[in-house]
């Protein structure tokens, strides 16, 4: 079975975009309800989930207040944000496009079903009356798409590279889930012990793993126990370990895995030495932020190994189409 | 016979052929059954059927693309649901001449880059087929495998008045249409399956697979499998549906130029995950200027820098071949029925339009004679001259052309005015006539092949004869039917 590195490419990344489409999504209603749940003199700002995803020079382009307004707007509707979730399924939609002949044709029907939806109702969702519907429909839409990817696809290379970008988008969004209760982005002195507790309960909402999380550990939401459960459970479909053992298993049976593999067991050994239940806020900020690097350099290899990347041949749409824009 | 037919003949009043009534008013041989059929529906039956044939248009996604500011738009693709139907007697003989005329154009073009008898024998002035841009000096001295240059070849055919049809053009660059016309059979399936039941239609749809034979015989590699690869320009091309569809008919892959490369070998490799994977066929869906940037336009980004190596090279087949272009230019066409003599010592089977060339001084003559009944050509494509449409004309325009043609005679041609024929085509609620024509696609590899009919493309405005799917032209399934014994 033959399979074009360009296809490659452009199934990776409409699997990254679906997953960032979602994982937006999914971050911004848990983060709509924590607030709603805060006193509003411990109200962390809106401004931090600009500062999760690093597009804090992106939004200053367009906006200056970091309102709730201007960031959600930024967040679902802009259409020239690369990390919009109108943005994320318009760029889903051009790569599968692209790429119908490769996968089932309900894909096509349904991820353009997803943008017609977006693009007639994301504009009018910034506000908190629709938003709640309208990020809902967004995380079951992708759902149902992935879940008609692994009932439908062959797992072959197609299957393969789709579950690479998922995972790898999916991997970096948690970590940086986590990033926002390390309190380095929140600023220690806005905390407060009361407060702790929600913030940590709602991220886990927004990972699907709350229910999780009370079966395995308990009803008592603390930070150190959060991280390491959601770090290290294997068993959990958006910790990391997850995402890396699926990383890892997909790159095996691909031809010239060998730096790949290397650069991801490095970050799992990482993971497994890196001590959450004693560390500092500081700590893990910065073991983060080492380990989003590292994603960054198993994507980059990715893109060397398989993709074209570097070939300038490529016609300008095609690399609008498929560039990540790293959010 | 239902209302929507109603006055259907007196709508040509006999100054067109019509392809299944007569100018009496009765149904033609062939179409008798289909008439009977389709004038038994009522118009809201009609219609009801032209709503599925609509609903099987988008959920088979057949679509062409036009591109626009807002972004590129697939356009469904508009289809007559009323098909065309031609006596397989009748068509034998034209696919006999279709063949014989591909054979000879391809011995022409084989000739051309190398030998160059044609023109050393005085058949044809020298410098008509060399100073053409659609000559490339860049393809001398290659004889590509069984000869074979035009591989793939779209014909325009038109119906004249006296019911006999004529060679518009050849198009041997790169033609398309010929999904539509498999997708148009499949339609006509779905919505009138019982007009099935009175005919014997020959059928279509192993086009994909006698196109990936013809490409498969082209192979310099002897592989049970050849790689074959459809080379399109892209997403925003208009043709890209067509692309897709072949690609996948052929289980080939479809690639861009940026998957291809030439390594140090002078072989043609795709990019894939598991690593390069020679190319031995392309079927190129990209115009020879786009080509190679080592070659011809520098600025492309559509091509594949040192393709023309690999091809010269014999590592790799090209489909069509660079430079097939040289044999459908204006000029050369009126020399194709001379050289089905000179190349086949055959009569031509198939009629050509009566060409005349003002560079010879008696057609000259009869042209600035005759200028309110001809239409005037520029000859060389690249003038930027327009045409000229003796009957539409002014006389004003008529003096400027005789100018032209006294101040420069090698640069035009002319051809009488033909009427194109006409058949019933489902207009709102009524069945009117609609001037169509007619694309047969004749490949060309070890052995000859010729689609059984072709895409009929119909004029939707009244009285227009423009069938360009761009310009409100839409188009008709062609069944060739057997003679029930």
């Amino acid at each position: 079975m033959i399979m074009l590195s360009r296809v490659a490419e452009r199934l990776y990344w409409m699997a990254r975009y679906l997953e960032r489409a979602e994982d937006t999504a999914r971050l911004t209603k848990a983060y709509t309800h924590l607030i709603m749940d805060i006193p509003s003199v411990s109200q962390p700002g809106w401004d931090i989930l600009v500062r999760i995803l690093d597009a804090q020079a992106q939004f200053s382009e367009h906006h200056r207040a970091c309102n709730e307004q201007n960031v959600l707007k930024f967040l679902v509707a802009e259409e020239d944000n690369p990390g919009s979730v109108h943005f994320c399924i318009r760029a889903a939609r051009e790569n599968v496009r692209t790429t119908r002949d490769v996968l089932p044709e309900e894909v096509w029907e349904h991820v353009n079903g997803l943008y017609l939806y977006s693009q007639e109702y994301a504009a009018k969702s910034v506000g908190r009356r629709n938003r709640h519907q309208f990020l809902d429909q967004v995380i079951a839409r992708c759902q149902m798409i992935s879940g008609l990817l692994m009932s439908t696809l062959c797992r072959d290379h197609a299957y393969r590279f789709i579950k690479l970008g998922a995972l790898l988008e999916r991997a970096d969004m948690t970590t940086r889930i986590i990033d926002v209760g390390a309190g380095a982005l929140l600023g220690n002195e806005r905390l407060s012990t009361a407060v702790d507790p929600l913030i940590w309960a709602a991220l886990l909402q927004s990972l699907s793993a709350m229910g999780t999380y009370r079966r395995t550990i308990g009803p008592l939401v603390e930070a150190n126990t959060v991280v390491n459960f959601v770090f290290r459970e294997p068993t959990l479909p958006r910790s990391v370990r997850f995402c890396l053992d699926g990383i890892r298993r997909e790159l095996l049976p691909l031809k010239h895995h060998e730096a790949a593999i290397r650069v991801l067991d490095q970050s799992l050994q990482g993971l497994e030495q890196f001590d959450a239940e004693t560390a500092e806020r500081q700590q893990l900020h910065d073991f983060i932020d080492h380990f989003q690097l590292e994603l960054n350099t198993l994507g980059n290899i990715i893109s060397t190994t398989w993709f074209m990347s570097g070939v300038e041949t490529s016609g300008v749409a095609t690399s609008g189409v498929a560039t990540s824009g790293a959010v | 016979m239902n209302s929507s037919w109603h006055n259907y003949s007196s709508h040509n009043a006999g100054r067109f052929f019509d392809e299944m009534i007569t100018d009496a008013g009765s149904p033609r041989q062939a179409a008798r059954h289909a008439v009977k059929l389709l004038q038994a529906l009522s118009g809201p039956e009609m219609a009801a059927r032209r709503g599925a044939a609509e609903l099987a248009i988008r959920e088979m996604g057949i679509s062409f693309t036009i591109y626009s500011e807002g972004g590129n738009i697939d356009r469904a693709w508009p289809f007559d649901i009323i098909p065309r139907i031609i006596r397989d007697r009748e068509w034998q003989k034209i696919s006999r001449g279709l063949a014989q005329r591909s054979r000879a154009l391809n011995c022409f073009i084989n000739d051309i880059y190398n030998e160059q008898k044609i023109l050393a024998d005085g058949l044809l002035p020298a410098d008509i087929v060399l100073d053409s841009g659609n000559y490339k000096p860049q393809c001398a001295g290659v004889t590509p495998r069984y000869g074979a240059w035009a591989h793939v070849c779209g014909t325009d055919l038109v119906r004249n008045r006296d019911g006999k049809f004529y060679v518009l053009e050849d198009n041997l660059r790169v033609p398309s249409g010929v999904s539509y016309m498999l997708e148009n059979r499949e339609i006509t399936k779905r919505v009138l399956p019982e007009l099935f039941k009175d005919y014997s239609i020959l059928p279509v749809d192993d086009y994909p697979s006698r196109l990936y034979s013809t490409l498969a015989s082209l192979s310099p590699r002897d592989r049970r499998r050849p790689c074959i690869v459809v080379l399109t320009p892209g997403i925003y091309n208009s043709a890209y549906f067509e692309h897709a569809y072949l690609a996948q008919g052929m289980g080939a892959e479809l690639v861009e130029g940026s998957d291809l490369f030439v390594d140090a070998d002078d072989c043609l490799y795709m990019r894939t995950v598991d690593g390069s994977e020679r190319v031995d066929v392309v079927y190129r869906r990209i115009d020879d200027d786009f080509l190679d940037p080592e070659v011809f336009r520098k600025d492309s980004t559509l091509g594949i820098p040192g393709i023309m190596r690999a091809w010269k090279k014999g590592n790799v087949a090209i489909a069509n071949a660079p430079g097939s272009g040289v044999a459908d230019d204006k000029v050369v066409y009126a020399f194709v029925p001379a050289m089905i003599r000179y190349y086949l010592g055959e009569e031509p089977s198939l009629a050509s339009v009566k060409t005349y060339l003002c560079m010879h001084q008696p057609d000259r003559d009869y042209v600035l004679a005759n200028l309110d009944k001809l239409v005037v050509k520029p000859a060389n494509e690249s003038g930027g001259y327009g045409i000229m449409v003796g009957p539409h004309s002014s006389a004003a325009k008529r003096a400027e052309f005789a100018r032209l043609i006294e101040a420069n005679p090698r640069n035009y041609i002319a051809q009488p005015t033909l009427s194109l024929s006409t058949a019933p085509t489902f207009i709102n609620d009524a069945v009117e006539p609609r001037h169509l024509d007619l694309r047969p696609f004749i490949l060309q590899g070890r052995d000859t092949w010729v689609t059984p009919g072709g895409l009929t493309r119909v004029a939707l405005v009244k009285g227009s004869l423009v069938v360009n799917s761009s310009q409100g032209g839409g188009s008709k399934d062609t069944w060739i039917v057997e003679d029930k014994s």
